[in-house]
């Protein structure tokens, strides 16, 4: 294995050749907020959260897909960083209809957690207020648009880890969303298993459990690890 | 034709956004006078296509002063779209939460809001009428209003996890059983809660006799009172029957089933206010005006239930006669009111049974249609939801208890103003004693217009070809024109 | 919104009431909320004796002030933009106002005041004031009614605030910390406060 040498905010870090900016830096104890990634899916970096300042490169990039190099420079957490960072959570709650108070989710939201930490406190864009549905259909899992931020770890951890390839995101731009199979009702899916992946890895109240009231739908991500390790490692544990 | 339009905006210290208007005649008679609502937030439509799970976090943020009652009717219209009984101690901590907050709203609603004209006096300088100045001038009684609210706060924050819009109510039961440190922790200071009430009964009772003028004009015109009793026919703020009597005390109906409320209510809209008229159908609109809350409660009831009230209760009645008339006596109702809880609270706390940890019942959605009613503070409470074979609501419809004193403040108002306006001539203290009117019923706006501020008060008079024939300014800063 | 006029800004150091040696001119406003925010202001308890020397409490739904007035130090704005009443009122609470707080999710983000925003006015009142009516003349028309603006927006993107304090309700131990660093002339600490 060889070992790429790289500095990230200040500190020499050591990788491994083909670890990404992100592992690399968790690794190490340093945080970079994600939102669309998640440990055990494949990273796709479409929430651009993570971004980081790479010397010599002529605009952020996402940690989650970058890969080390030797003798790369990164920057994490700069003013510029923070910026942007809390551009996107702004942008992201204009977008859809984010209302935490009355959220099944309230208090257990990676979005909501990220605004906070991200010391964003109030959106300077104008609000879209789409009108979106609720999918009911299935027996016991909710669909709420409205709460959709597109990240698709749904989409990945139904193709990747439960091998049915329910979700797809159909439309384009702002018409873009989470569909079920030909674009039906989820409750009459013919390839869901009804397993809840989906709903665990959701990071926000977009899929929740039904009979949740407000702040119900704690999320429940240790499976995840739980079944990597034992796909990759032949190991039965978390 | 010189008939002119005096109006107070906004009223203050009420839990909402209103205004007055007073109409006067070319004699200059009060001719008319409205009780406008100026807040509507749409609540019955945007919950459309949510799930009836979700609905008590929804329409607990109706109002932030009794979110738990909406907690509590959304979550038996809940029950009852599921079609499940809940466990025993389910029961019993919805009643000890919704009793919490009957007393920390009574307590707001005397002692924050409406004892200042009671202490402080309807002629006091505007700038002082207010809690500060009743902190200034009678800190023990504002001291122990503060404290009585915080206990039926603590209640809410202990069982709920937050004092205000707590999501602990749900269709089924309630999130989490009672601790037995809380109620330990709840047991030891009820006795200071006691005495805190009794401060506030005394201050009352100490006032009742100066406002004897207040007392006999505000608001006596007949109307018909509603509210819950159990079977026994006393007092009941979570399940029980609809009885309604008559101004003379006579049962006008009985037994009446408050989850079919459409047979026997209808609401009535007027183009001057976003709160609807709600009416005892089988009178008509406006002749079936019935009025809720406190006042209505007790008027309905055979007695209370517990000891320390039920004493009161017979000397209300000695003050009042067997039913109140006076919008005056909703605040003696309200503390007898405040009380009769906490008796209650004791005696639920005192029981083990509480404790039991099988609070939550849980099902699918087994009903298209529920209904939940329970009394919030202010008097009945009606949540009525139906919902598709997936549980989304397709159709919501919400009777708050304000909304059904909306005839009655109106009739409050042309009484008070007829009583003490001649002409023009329309001194600051006649202003305050019409808000004072519709204070007494201590309408809760947020609630009833599914909304909830302020602006300056002024008294327009307006001639009838709606040209402002003259301004007067209460805010002593502001000129007259 | 960068075309909107600046705001006078939070009070410095010696610049604050407290260091002139005066109490705090305070307004709370409520325009499209449930009031929940200025209940969790009265649940500041045993604590407002406490702050009741120190401050003037100059306009409020709680008090009888019925005009808002110039030189307010610090006006905690409790709801969302929803009507034509509290647009004209939240114009002349910034004009005469030193230091605006946007008091809670409502006035921060518009909220649960909000949600009728992807159905619009007219469907609200149409379900409210005809479907479920069974007399009268359908919506309020009346001079001293306000209309329903046609979106409910957050304070901030009508006049500009100083102070976001996101929650709902804030808890009084937030509105303490906030009300004591204004007090004191300090930029109130609000970063890691969270909607909801």
């Amino acid at each position: 294995m060889t070992v790429r040498t790289l500095v990230i905010d200040g500190e020499p870090v050591g990788a491994r050749e083909g670890e990404t900016i992100l592992e690399a830096a968790r690794e190490h104890g340093i945080v970079i907020p994600t939102l669309c990634f998640l440990e055990g899916l494949s990273a796709v970096g479409a929430c651009r959260l993570c971004l980081v300042e790479v010397a010599g490169a002529p605009r952020p990039l996402a940690a989650c897909v970058t890969r080390v190099a030797e003798g790369m420079e990164v920057a994490t957490d700069t003013p510029r960083l923070r910026a942007y960072r809390r551009m996107i959570l702004e942008l992201l709650f204009a977008e859809g209809n984010h209302v935490c108070a009355v959220c099944v989710a309230n208090g257990h939201c990676d979005l909501q957690a990220l605004a906070a930490a991200q010391g964003m406190t109030s959106v300077r864009f104008p609000y879209r207020a789409p009108a979106r549905a609720v999918d009911a259909s299935h027996d016991r899992f909710v669909l709420d648009h409205n709460r959709c931020i597109l990240c698709t770890r749904c989409v990945r951890v139904c193709d990747e880890v439960e091998g049915a390839h329910t979700w797809d995101v159909a439309g384009r731009g702002a018409g873009s969303r989470v569909i079920a199979d030909l674009d039906q009702p989820w409750g009459t899916s013919d390839t869901c298993t009804s397993c809840g992946k989906c709903v665990q890895v959701c990071p926000t109240g977009a899929l929740f459990e039904k009979g949740r009231g407000g702040g119900e739908m704690t999320k429940r991500r240790e499976f995840l690890a739980y079944i990597t390790t034992a796909r990759q490692a032949h190991r039965w544990i978390r | 034709m010189n008939s002119r339009r005096i109006v107070i905006d906004p009223v203050t210290r009420i839990e909402g956004h209103a205004k007055i208007s007073v109409l006067l005649d070319e004699a200059g008679r009060v001719a008319e006078a409205r009780f406008h609502v100026t807040e509507f937030r749409g609540f019955e439509k945007f919950c459309e296509g949510r799930l009836f799970w979700e609905m008590p976090a929804i329409t607990a943020r109706i109002c932030g002063i009794c979110p738990v009652s909406h907690l509590i009717a959304s979550a038996k219209a809940g029950d009852a779209i599921l079609a499940v009984e809940i466990p025993p101690a389910a029961e019993r901590l919805r009643r000890l939460l919704h009793l919490a907050q009957l007393v920390q709203s009574h307590a707001l609603s005397f002692f924050h809001l409406s004892s200042p004209d009671l202490l402080l006096g309807f002629d006091a300088p505007p700038t002082e009428r207010n809690l500060f100045g009743l902190i200034a001038h009678h800190p023990e009684v504002a001291r122990a209003g503060i404290r009585l609210r915080q206990y039926g706060q603590t209640i809410i924050e202990l069982l709920g996890g937050r004092r205000i819009h707590p999501t602990w109510v749900v269709p089924g039961g309630v999130a989490t059983p009672l601790l037995p440190a809380v109620r330990q922790q709840l047991l030891a200071a009820w006795p200071q809660a006691l005495e805190d009430a009794r401060t506030g009964l005394d201050a009352f009772k100490r006032v009742l006799d100066a406002h004897a003028e207040e007392a006999a004009i505000f608001g006596t015109s007949p109307a018909l009172f509603a509210g819950l009793v159990d079977t026994a026919g006393r007092v009941e703020y979570y399940e029980g029957r609809l009885r309604i009597v008559g101004p003379d005390g006579e049962a006008v109906a009985e037994g009446l089933d408050p989850t079919r409320y459409q047979d026997y209510l209808g609401e009535a809209t007027e183009p001057w206010s976003y709160l609807k008229f709600p009416y005892y159908r089988p009178y008509g609109y406006p002749d079936g005006a019935y009025r809720v809350g406190p006042l209505a409660r007790l008027n309905v009831a055979a007695a209370c239930g517990t000891p320390r009230a039920d004493a009161e209760l017979t000397e209300y009645r000695q003050r009042t006669g067997r039913v109140a008339l006076s919008a005056f006596y909703y605040h003696y109702a309200r503390l007898i009111e405040i009380v009769h809880a906490l008796e209650q609270i004791g005696r639920l706390l005192d029981d083990p049974a509480i404790l039991d940890r099988d609070v939550r019942a849980r099902a699918g959605r087994n009903r298209h249609v529920g209904v939940g009613v329970a009394e919030a503070p202010r008097g009945t409470l009606y949540h009525h939801y139906e919902v598709d074979d997936d549980g989304r609501l397709v159709r919501v419809n919400l009777i708050i208890a304000t909304g059904q004193n909306n005839l009655a403040m109106n009739r409050a108002v042309a009484q008070v103003a007829a009583h003490y306006i001649t002409g023009d001539d329309v001194r600051e203290g006649v202003l305050n004693r019409l808000e004072a009117a519709i204070r007494a019923f201590d309408p809760c706006l947020s609630c009833s217009t599914h909304a909830v501020g302020a602006m300056p008060l002024v008294v327009d008079i307006v001639g009838a070809d709606g040209r402002l024939v003259r301004r007067v300014r209460r805010d002593p800063a502001a000129t007259s024109r | 919104m960068a075309d909107l006029p600046s705001s006078p800004g939070l009070p410095a150091g010696s610049d604050a009431p407290a260091a002139r040696g005066e109490r705090l001119r305070l307004a709370t406003v409520w325009l499209g909320g449930c009031s929940g925010c200025h209940m969790s202001f009265l649940d500041l308890d045993e604590r407002l004796l406490a702050l009741a020397p120190r401050i003037d409490l100059v306009y409020s739904p709680l008090a009888d002030i019925k005009t808002f007035p110039a030189r307010v130090d610090v006006a905690l704005v409790e709801g969302a933009v929803a009507t034509s009443d509290h647009l004209e009122l939240i114009y002349t609470v910034r004009a005469r106002t030193r230091v605006l707080v946007a008091f809670g999710d409502c006035a921060v983000t518009g909220n649960v005041t909000a949600m009728r925003n992807p159905i619009g006015p007219a469907a609200v009142l149409q379900r409210a004031y005809v479907e479920t009516a069974s007399a009268g003349a359908g919506p309020p028309d009346d001079v001293l009614v306000p209309k329903l603006l046609a979106r409910v927006v957050p304070v901030h993107h009508v006049v500009p605030v100083d102070v976001w304090l996101p929650g709902c309700p804030p808890s009084a131990d937030v509105i303490y910390a906030v009300l004591t660093d204004l007090l004191a002339g300090r930029p109130p600490a609000t970063g890691g406060l969270r909607f909801g």
